[in-house]
């Protein structure tokens, strides 16, 4: 269920790689866990993000959590429409609620991250 | 004993009827109305507006709580003021009643110190009277301060007082400063739709908070879509196509249809006679007291924000009844150590006792408890559930020294913390205490026992 064109972060964020962009969202198990999503923090236009940190904020009925980019690079596109629906992650994590556009700086960084079969296994070793 | 008080605000008034309660004769004198800016302009109708605002959150949100409304939800200022006139009128008739059963006498006029024991009255009606007393209170408060470079003119510059009185809300508002109240009104004119932006000059949104709380309200601001500038000052301001074009010191330029500016407060100790009796003043043109509220000349007294301490309309009515009972011989200092405070933005902010920024600087060893209001179950049920607990203990003693509260009823619920840090409790001794389930109360309970990695709601960390 986890999609086999995405590669994932430890922290729970995938990217889907197109040239030297990548789409970014939280997985599925992210979203289940964090419950309903209420509000989003999102990233700015042109932020500069570094891979295994904090890029956006997600609040959700039962905690609040950061959102760790799994590359680095420069935001050049934001799903607005999250800041009106959140929830919209909760209903399709990896399709309409994809958080944002990155520019990549290396895209040999996407080499360090996992392909769906090794999240998959990861993610039962953590719910365990 | 004969007392004159100038001011009926909560630092006048109160006085006055503990004054009277302990056998004096009481002559209050009030040039505009009785409950000074607290109830004229101050924290009763800024929490009438608020109510109107939190009715329109709640009532957008109606769909979430399964009701269904059919028709528009359009805020009415002119009704929304009306409301918060009646309020105060209300109030101000109480107090007159109360002021009226104690004998008190009360004069509609200017006060102005002849000599300690006297005070000229110009009334209302143009004429004068002359009182002479024993001992005489300085009650006159304060007012909004103004930047030389724009001053208010009520239309396009306003004061926190202007904003109380708009009939029609702007499109868009500039607030430069965003303390206690630029943010209280961002909230407010925020939620009855004007386009927002927070200008403040320290790097963060009521910088006298504790950090994380002011943190967690730059993130309910943001939700809010409201724009917050730090580290930056507004140079100018000049009017042009009917809105207002704000220059800050960072280069950026603002338009916006009006600018409402909430830097401070200024003393009202010019034209009371101060000078002919010879009282002192500070730098800020405050009036200097000790801890029994006397000024420097005997048998003068002062309380309040005139004073120049802590702006608060409690700590001005507790500053009258240790003025009151001095007056009246019976020995009594302030305490300013255990003060109370809360912001009504949305959600509520409060906060007693140290902040942990304090704790730092002083070198105190402390723990620190934490409890969101997510994992509440009250919390949820309200459809509020956004906010923080923050509990800060002594080390050694495991004594509460500090509670910072943003949240659904924070104003009311810091009380407990409030009595826990006067009366010395421990951190233990609140965990210990059966608290009703389901309340927002229960959150004291649990970041207490997060002090100690005990609380029950808490994810093992």
């Amino acid at each position: 269920m986890n999609p086999d064109d995405l590669r994932y972060h430890k922290e729970h964020t995938w990217i889907k790689v197109s040239g030297n962009k990548g789409t970014i969202g939280i997985t599925d198990y992210a979203q289940d866990s964090l419950g309903d999503i209420v509000y989003i923090d999102l990233p700015e236009l042109d932020a500069t993000v570094e891979a295994n940190s904090e890029f956006s904020e997600i609040e959700s009925t039962k905690a609040t959590s950061s959102v760790i980019s799994p590359v680095s690079g420069k935001v050049i596109e934001v799903n607005e429409e999250l800041s009106e629906s959140p929830e919209m992650i909760n209903e399709d994590a990896y399709g309409k609620g994809w958080i944002a556009v990155i520019e990549l700086d290396n895209s040999d960084e996407i080499d360090d991250l996992m392909d769906a079969s090794d999240y998959e296994k990861y993610v039962g070793e953590e719910s365990k | 004993m004969r007392l004159t008080i100038l001011g009926a605000g909560p630092g006048g008034y109160v006085a006055a009827i503990k004054a009277a309660q302990l056998g004096s004769t009481v002559t209050v004198v009030e040039d505009t109305e009785v409950g000074g800016t607290c109830l004229n302009w101050g924290c009763i109708p800024t929490k009438t507006l608020v109510a109107s605002a939190d009715m329109l959150a709640k009532t957008r949100e109606l769909d979430t709580f399964g009701i269904e409304l059919t028709g528009n939800i359009i805020p009415n200022l002119v009704r929304i003021i009306d409301r918060k006139n009646k309020v105060i009128s209300t109030l101000v008739k109480g107090i007159k009643g109360l002021l009226q059963s104690w004998g008190i006498s009360l004069k509609k006029g200017r006060g102005e110190l002849v000599s300690p024991n006297e005070v000229r009255i110009s009334l209302t009606d143009g004429s004068q009277e002359n009182i002479e007393s024993d001992r005489i209170l300085i009650a006159t408060g304060s007012r909004p301060a103004q930047i030389p470079a724009f001053p208010f003119d009520g239309k396009y510059i306003l004061s926190s007082t202007d904003a109380l009185n708009l009939t029609e809300i702007p499109k868009s508002l500039l607030i430069v400063g965003a303390g206690a109240i630029g943010c209280e009104f961002a909230f407010i004119y925020g939620e009855l739709g004007a386009d927002i932006t927070l200008v403040e000059m320290l790097p963060r949104a009521v910088s006298t908070e504790d950090h994380e709380i002011s943190e967690l309200l730059q993130k309910e601001l943001k939700k809010k879509k409201i724009k917050l500038i730090t580290n930056v000052t507004v140079e100018r301001a000049i009017l042009e196509d009917g809105g207002v074009h704000a220059f800050l010191s960072d280069g950026q330029k603002l338009v916006a249809e009006k600018v409402l500016v909430s830097v401070g407060r200024t003393f009202n100790s010019d034209n009371i006679g101060l000078e002919s009796v010879g009282i002192k003043t500070g730098e800020r043109g405050e009036i200097p007291v000790n801890n029994k509220m006397e000024t420097n000349i005997p048998g003068i007294y002062a309380v309040g924000d005139v004073t120049g301490g802590i702006l608060l309309a409690h700590v001005a009515s507790t500053e009258g009844i240790v003025a009151a009972a001095n007056i009246m011989g019976h020995r009594c200092a302030i305490d300013y150590t255990v003060v109370p405070a809360a912001i009504f933005t949305s959600p509520e902010i409060a906060s007693v006792g140290i902040r942990e920024y304090q704790a730092e600087e002083q070198g105190i060893r402390y723990r620190t408890g934490h409890f969101h209001f997510r994992a509440l179950g009250k919390a949820h049920a309200m459809g509020d559930i956004s906010g923080l607990i923050k509990l800060i203990a002594e080390e050694s003693s495991d004594k509460i020294i500090g509670a910072h509260i943003i949240g659904p009823h924070a104003s009311d619920l810091i009380h407990e913390a409030t009595l826990a840090v006067r009366r010395g409790l421990t951190i233990k001794e609140i965990a210990e205490t059966m608290h009703a389930h389901p309340t927002l109360s229960e959150g004291i309970m649990e970041a207490a026992g997060d002090v100690h990695g005990k609380a029950i709601h808490v994810p093992r960390k």
